[in-house]
């Protein structure tokens, strides 16, 4: 859908910039967790600002890297939070329908799986849990695509990294 | 067509032929059906015997049609993507239904006329018959499932609410095989504002969903649209005039989706249909069922609801039909405005889950919206896993948090061997990427664009300043260029395949002479 090469460009242009926020502050010694997470979520949110704030799923996660106090997000902040606030009041408008009587009809036992299911799918999606179903799986779409591009990009790093170490293996 | 309308008028009689014919032969494919439709509509033909082999051959080309059209690309409908372009969807399938039946098509625009001239004039009638008549072969796939003798002027009323419904039915089938979401976007309004006006939109609506019938890619669909239409042509064929102007935006969408909900239920083979829509659809295809067989032309509430349609949803929606021509929900449907917005809804769903399917790896022969659902958690949280699993590695790799990039890809290039490794479809990416961001070394860009060819010098090049850097962590922007240089290189030797084992050399040639330049 997307032009996955730019997508990837620019993921790894604004990870980058994050990362050397990161690495410019050479003072304190990060623990190799800290690391971890700092390469995370850098590279997160690089890959939600590809998506500038078209998706749910990118604004949770800005919102959420924002709230618990990264320096990378800055100015997105108050956008993410709004925006945040909304997608939380925009919860389900459809309330679900509980058939009282317990119906053991295959259609009802059908619809009880999916609806987990989707319970599910909304709990891994970053911001997922106030998406509208309808839009759920755009998202899903969405989400999974920039995970794969993001993950491309991390793997090139990783095995480029690797090789500095091991020049001539 | 006039033979369209003949068959949709009487389907009372021929309801329990069609819906018996559909449920045992549809699933086995359209030929069976075609020859079940023939078999069972034989004594019902009208006085027109062309027009029946129309109607066959119209199948035929029809299913043909609508394979040929689920073959291209998505393997959606793709002819019938919106209903702006349901016209020229149509005018491709009548073509390539002209490719296959060369015999048959060329007969049915001229059955038109004399069909038309037999029926009494009524001008809406005429009008849509005028406007049906510019339809496909695949319009026909509709018609013909409604096949039947005319009767009286009821079946006129009939005609038009099928007409309507076959539009709503296809409306909400383009609005299902629509490739792309914001095509459905574009139908819901589309559906809205033709429901709106008056009959000639309905008619539309008919055409856009024959359209859409036909060229799904399945044609169990476009059958059980018409046979959605031919249950609402029939429920709503109480009053012939309300029912020929009956319009309005959301009982059209109801109808429509109705439409859609009952072809859901009649592909049972479809992936996306769950359990749960597959019962309702079932349960209204009983329902027809149960409905021909009594022979109603207006079957009242609580014979739908006789112990068929228990898992339908409130069948007391015929009674409204009769005042309130534009509901077009199916028979037993809920013609409420919730249910019948939730079925539009699930029509998107399904349709998004399709594009899913094309994404997660390994869904293709899922069936079933549960399972599919299964696949995409697993996937979701695989990718993240993954995520997670690389970054953890990018720290260890990194004690640093340095990241020299222009190293890493120079010292990626002299390890790479052509064709190898993943980082084949990144760096004409990231080569892309950079060298506009950063201009500080443009004579080196460019130079090394016009001699592409000359990999050796771009490798030699392009080591001298990335070597430099190696021992130091970088913080410059400015050196990111040099970088990609060096993917500009790996560009080279993707782009030039035949050349690759050769500058693959080269670099392996240049590398070690190239380090040693610089490393004295």
């Amino acid at each position: 859908m997307r032009n996955q090469r730019s997508v990837k460009q620019e993921f790894l242009r604004k990870w980058i910039t994050g990362l050397r926020r990161y690495s410019c502050d050479e003072k304190k010694n990060m623990s190799f967790l800290e690391r971890k997470k700092a390469i995370k979520l850098s590279a997160d949110i690089a890959m939600a600002s590809t998506r500038d704030k078209t998706t749910r799923w990118s604004q949770a996660l800005i919102a959420n890297a924002s709230s618990s106090g990264d320096t990378l997000t800055g100015s997105s902040k108050n956008n993410s939070s709004r925006s945040r606030k909304k997608m939380l009041m925009m919860r389900r408008r459809r309330p679900k329908v509980k058939s009282a009587k317990k119906e053991m009809s295959a259609s009802c036992i059908a619809k009880r799986l999916v609806q987990k299911r989707t319970r599910k799918l909304k709990n891994l999606l970053p911001g997922g849990e106030s998406i509208d179903e309808g839009c759920l799986v755009e998202e899903t779409l969405d989400y999974i695509e920039s995970l794969r591009a993001q993950i491309e990009v991390m793997r090139y790093l990783v095995t480029a990294s690797q090789l500095i170490i091991n020049p001539y293996p | 067509m006039g033979d369209r309308e003949n068959f949709e008028v009487d389907r009372d009689r021929d309801r329990v032929n069609y819906s018996t014919s559909m449920a045992s032969d549809w699933r086995f494919g359209v030929g069976n059906f075609a020859n079940s439709m023939v078999d069972s509509y034989v004594t019902n033909f009208w006085d027109h015997p062309n027009s029946q082999n129309l109607g066959f051959c119209d199948i035929n080309g029809g299913s043909s049609n609508m394979n040929v059209i689920g073959k291209d690309g998505f393997g959606y409908g793709r002819g019938s993507h919106d209903h702006r372009t349901l016209e020229m969807g149509w005018s491709h399938a009548s073509s390539v239904l002209k490719g296959d039946n060369n015999a048959f098509l060329p007969n049915g625009p001229a059955m038109l006329p004399q069909s038309l001239s037999q029926f009494p004039s009524d001008s809406g009638f005429i009008e849509r018959a005028a406007r049906l008549s510019c339809f496909g072969a695949g319009n026909s796939v509709d018609m013909v499932n409604s096949f039947g003798i005319p009767q009286s002027m009821n079946l006129y009323a009939r005609i038009g609410g099928t007409m309507q419904g076959t539009g709503d039915a296809l409306l909400g089938h383009g609005l299902r095989s629509a490739a792309l979401g914001g095509q459905s976007h574009k139908s819901d309004p589309n559906v809205v504002e033709d429901a709106k006006d008056d009959k000639e939109m309905t008619l539309q609506d008919d055409k856009r969903s024959e359209n859409l019938a036909v060229s799904h890619d399945e044609g169990k669909q476009a059958l059980g649209g018409s046979a959605n239409e031919s249950d609402r042509a029939e429920s709503s064929g109480r009053d012939d005039s309300p029912m020929l102007e009956c319009t309005s935006g959301e009982p059209s969408n109801k109808g429509l989706s109705s439409k859609k909900r009952k072809r859901i239920g009649l592909d049972a083979d479809k992936d996306k249909v769950d359990g749960s829509p597959e019962q309702p659809g079932a349960a209204v295809k009983d329902n027809s069922g149960s409905r021909q067989q009594k022979e109603e032309q207006q079957p009242a509430p609580s014979t739908k609801g006789s112990g068929k349609n228990a898992k339908q949803g409130s069948q007391a929606s015929d009674s409204p039909k009769e005042e309130y021509i534009h509901v077009r929900a199916r028979r037993g449907q809920a013609t409420n405005s919730h249910s019948l917005a939730e079925r539009v809804r699930r029509e998107k769903i399904s349709e998004r889950m399709k594009f899913l399917q094309d994404l997660v790896p390994g869904c293709s022969k899922v069936t079933g919206k549960a399972v599919m659902l299964d696949e995409i958690i697993n996937y979701v949280q695989s990718l993240q896993r993954q995520v997670e699993f690389l970054s953890m590695k990018l720290a260890t790799v990194n004690p640093r948090m340095d990241f020299n990039i222009e190293g890493l890809l120079a010292k990626e290039i002299l390890q790479q061997r052509a064709g190898t490794s993943s980082a084949h479809g990144f760096p004409p990416e990231l080569s892309m990427a950079f060298p506009p961001l950063h201009p500080s070394r443009p004579g080196l860009i460019h130079s090394t664009l016009p001699s592409m060819a000359n990999s050796s010098d771009i490798l030699r090049r392009t080591l001298q300043p990335n070597l430099a850097h190696l021992s130091g962590g970088f913080k410059d922007p400015n050196q990111l260029p040099e970088v990609w240089d060096d993917e500009l290189h790996n560009v080279v030797q993707m782009t030039f395949p035949t050349s690759a084992p050769p500058s693959c050399q080269d670099l392996d040639g240049s590398a070690p002479s190239g380090q040693t330049k610089t490393e004295p």
